[in-house]
């Protein structure tokens, strides 16, 4: 792998000025994720406390185990991402791109795992609009929940993708022509904001699709 | 921009790592202990720990340039004045939930 002399671009004074505004710019669209994934949450919030019962007797068709797997999976994500960011901080390459591999991967594995989750919940009856059927008691606010479930996961996954789509871009192409150095690692440490943030969603995303119905 | 020395070493992060599996395995162990109103608050609060991990350590929130912590913090900010003033309204109002 080439290394590259990098020069800041024009408007900058130097290299360490650029990657603190591209990080400031990256904060700045977490803030908006944050407000963006927090209505959606606050919609969560507001039927599940007018309808409690049964969002919980729906929420019991969640299947937890994928659930809880896709929380390791994503978490541990989080931990190969920042050791890339030490590994580029480091100079070591070879780590980074190993630990790049292993998160782009390890979101692989949180995709498929959703992918087959959605396969189990169709089996259950459980896609409003599709295939769905109303267990006793739990409707109308039961269908509420799953059309919950389905935009939020979905809207988490099509995040997941993006970021997957970005440590591939970094890998595959910033790494391997050398842009990625001890010097210079901005990119790699916008796109690790933009992964953390990814795995913080989902943290909260797990108690409210898939305790509320066994609490 | 050589910031490597800058940076929390690798085991910080791993350890880091179990704490947050512990918390999610605490979150899942409670949801079974039936605890009923008080397990959202519980739950919710064990998430909100993780992510605060999530943002002060992986996310280098305490790390230079200082001023990320305005751009932070403006988000909790006005998800404070979502949550606080649309709870406020749906409290308030007349025939809701409808039944």
């Amino acid at each position: 792998m080439p290394s590259r002399t990098i020069a800041p671009e024009l408007q900058y004074a130097d290299l360490a000025q650029q990657g603190d505004t591209a990080q400031l710019g990256m904060w700045v669209f977490i803030t908006t994720e944050t407000l963006f994934f927090g209505a959606l949450l606050f919609t969560y919030f507001l039927y599940r406390n007018a309808y409690p019962h049964q969002f919980a007797l729906a929420a019991r068709d969640a299947v937890l185990w994928c659930g809880s797997v896709n929380i390791g999976l994503i978490m541990t994500s989080s931990l190969t991402m920042v050791l890339a960011i030490n590994a580029a901080a480091d100079g070591r390459r070879r780590a980074l791109a190993n630990w790049l591999l292993a998160t782009a991967f390890l979101g692989v594995c949180f995709l498929a795992v959703k992918g087959f989750e959605y396969y189990l919940d169709y089996g259950d009856h459980v896609v409003p609009a599709v295939n769905f059927i109303a267990k006793p008691g739990e409707a109308p606010a039961g269908e509420l929940f799953w059309v919950f479930y389905f935009v939020a996961t979905g809207l988490h996954a099509i995040h997941l993708t993006i970021g997957v789509g970005l440590v591939l871009y970094i890998l595959l192409w910033r790494v391997r022509r050398g842009e990625i150095t001890s010097v210079y690692y901005a990119p790699l440490e916008v796109v690790g904001l933009y992964w953390s943030f990814v795995d913080t969603v989902w943290l909260f995303l797990f108690p409210a699709i898939y305790l509320v119905g066994r609490s | 921009m050589k910031r490597a020395a800058g940076r929390d070493p690798a085991l910080l992060f791993v350890v880091a790592w179990l704490v947050l599996v512990l918390l999610t395995g605490i979150s899942i162990w409670t949801a079974f202990l039936g605890l009923g109103v008080f397990a959202p608050a519980v739950q919710f609060g064990i998430a909100a720990t993780q992510a605060a991990i999530l943002f002060i350590l992986f996310m280098r929130l305490k790390g230079p340039p200082s001023l990320k912590w305005v751009f932070a913090g403006s988000g909790f900010f006005w998800l404070l004045f979502l949550y606080g003033l649309s709870f406020t309204d749906y409290a308030t109002r007349q025939g809701w939930p409808h039944r």
